[in-house]
């Protein structure tokens, strides 16, 4: 890491402490009603109960699964359709409406059709999760092929190259650019699905856990579920960084 | 005969940009097209390359299009290939095995002067590399005819004039013909055998052909100091203009005639 990194992120870290400090201490005073707002070490407390006593685990599990799966669905599926309707002028027909409509609403509203037609297992969340990044990613790869960069067509054709040979050197790496840039947002839809899922129907997962936690008003279970998947989220986006910077390393390197 | 356009006329919409083109270019021979801007050069070309089909007339080419190399002014490379497979890649579409291909690659970048360049990215190359990077990739398969359109028109003149020379070094060693657009007038004299003037459009055609014997191989400084240079050099600049100018005074006459 660059030296000015390290420094803005030791400064970064620096003020967080501060924060939960003051926090701490304004709750220590009684100036706020811990019934609201607990303080950190409440907060931390809670985490570390749920990590102890060892049932956070199958939540863990349930919401990481259907987020997961979610999310590699909706990466293939919005892959596999933006770059049949950009090449097939039928298709763009057919779905581009559709998808500009799934676009334009707010798609968790659909969480309560797909429990009734899934039930309240996994596929629900799997569904929610899909759905809100199948849109995303048809979009990013269907206008990422329909600008592709003409000169670099002329070219593998001037070369010599056929359709697949297009595909495989100009296409493909388009798309996965393309793909790389709407990555961290994918991943925080995936999560948005499944937790939201949880909440509106389910025995597991951290949004079951959310839901439980606001039914019996204990808010420090709550925080500290939030915390976990923020955590959760940071960790993948880090993970999501990697292969970008993997695969676009033309970009980066 | 290498290439032989016969009447050739193209059109975008309905009035033609091109109309009865005639252009014979002979194997060995290196010739210069020049114009206005926008008179369709870069249209010829196309249509030579098969980009594009002429209205009317004939395209007869003495070769296959395989073997023809093509360079233009903003020749991509493709940016997430490195120089070595960006070169290997019209090998690869031929048909070459991979290791071989990135050999030979490896070989064309070295003789272009960039072999210690051959893991880079294109993003991390200077406008004058990636130029040769994109000539490496048209010589490496062993085109006899070269296409190009104004292939150096965005470097530095320094830039410009080291790859002129290597370029011309490396057509007359191989015998290669050449058909090149270009706006530079004193390039085209120091490396054709013949400039073609195209006039103004649309339905351009060519307007003049000048004969350039100036013995080969030459060198691009010496022989700015010649006789026939500076003579050929400065007949084509007011041939150009005249063209260049046509429109404005065909227009001002068109003006007169109106107001009385
Ligand atoms: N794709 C196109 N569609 C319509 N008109 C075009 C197109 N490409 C070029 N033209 C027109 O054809 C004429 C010749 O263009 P071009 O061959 O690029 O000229 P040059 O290369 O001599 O500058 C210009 O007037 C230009 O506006
Ligand atoms: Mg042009």
């Amino acid at each position: 890491m660059k030296r000015e990194t390290l420094w803005l992120q030791l400064r970064r870290a620096g003020a967080l402490a501060l924060v939960l400090l003051l926090w701490e201490g304004i709750s220590a005073l009684g100036w706020i009603d811990p019934f609201y707002a607990p303080p950190p070490s409440a907060i931390g407390g809670a985490i570390a109960e749920l990590f102890v006593e060892g049932d956070i685990y199958e939540h863990l599990e349930a919401t990481f699964g259907a987020a997961l799966l979610g999310l590699f669905l909706g990466l293939i599926g919005g892959a596999l359709l933006g770059f049949i309707a950009a090449l097939l002028r039928p298709v763009a027909e057919l779905l581009e409406p559709v998808m500009a409509m799934l676009n334009a609403i707010p798609r968790v509203i659909l969480a309560p059709l797909f429990i009734i037609w899934l039930g309240i297992g996994i596929a629900s969340k799997v569904a929610l999760s899909f759905i809100l990044v199948v849109v995303l990613t048809f979009f990013a790869v269907y206008n990422g092929i329909r600008d592709v960069d003409t000169r670099l067509v002329e070219r593998v054709k001037t070369l010599g190259g056929g359709p697949l040979v297009l595909l495989r050197e100009v296409y493909v790496p388009s798309v996965v650019a393309w793909v790389m840039g709407s990555l961290k947002v994918a991943v925080g839809f995936a999560f948005t699905g499944a937790v939201v899922g949880e909440f509106v129907a389910s025995s597991r997962g951290l949004g079951y856990l959310l839901a439980f936690a606001q039914s019996t008003y204990n808010a420090a279970l709550t925080f500290a579920l939030i915390v976990l998947v923020l955590v959760f989220v940071m960790i993948l986006f880090g993970l999501a960084g990697v292969l970008e910077r993997y695969l676009l390393r033309w970009k980066y390197r | 005969m290498m290439l032989d356009i016969r009447g050739l006329q193209m059109s975008y919409g309905t009035e033609p940009v091109l109309e009865n083109v005639d252009l014979e270019v002979k194997p060995g021979e290196f010739v210069s097209l020049i114009g206005p801007s926008g008179c369709g050069k870069s249209t010829l070309l196309r249509a030579l390359m098969g980009l594009q089909k002429p209205s009317a007339g004939d395209v007869y080419l003495g070769l296959t299009r395989r073997e023809i190399g093509l360079l233009f002014q903003d020749d991509a490379l493709l940016p997430w290939r490195t120089a070595r497979d960006n070169v290997a890649l019209g090998l690869r579409i031929r048909g070459t095995a991979k290791a071989e291909a990135r050999r030979t690659a490896m070989q064309w970048l070295d003789s272009v002067g960039l072999g210690q360049f051959g893991d880079r990215y294109p993003r991390e190359l200077s406008g004058g590399q990636r130029k040769r990077v994109a000539i490496a990739q048209v010589l490496a398969l062993r085109p006899k005819l070269l296409l190009m359109d104004e292939p150096f028109a965005s470097l530095d003149a320094i830039v410009r004039h080291y790859l002129t020379e290597d370029l011309l070094d490396w057509v007359e060693k191989e015998h290669l013909t050449v058909l090149m657009v270009t706006h530079d007038l004193e390039e085209a004299v120091a490396v054709s055998d013949r400039v073609v003037l195209l006039g103004n459009g649309p339905r351009a055609h060519v307007k003049g052909r000048w004969e350039i014997d100036l013995p080969r191989p030459r060198d691009l400084l010496r022989v700015k100091e010649e006789r026939q240079f500076a003579v050929t050099a400065r007949a084509l600049w007011d041939a150009l203009s005249e063209e260049v100018r046509a429109p404005a005074a065909r227009q001002r006459t068109e003006t007169e005639a109106a107001t009385p």
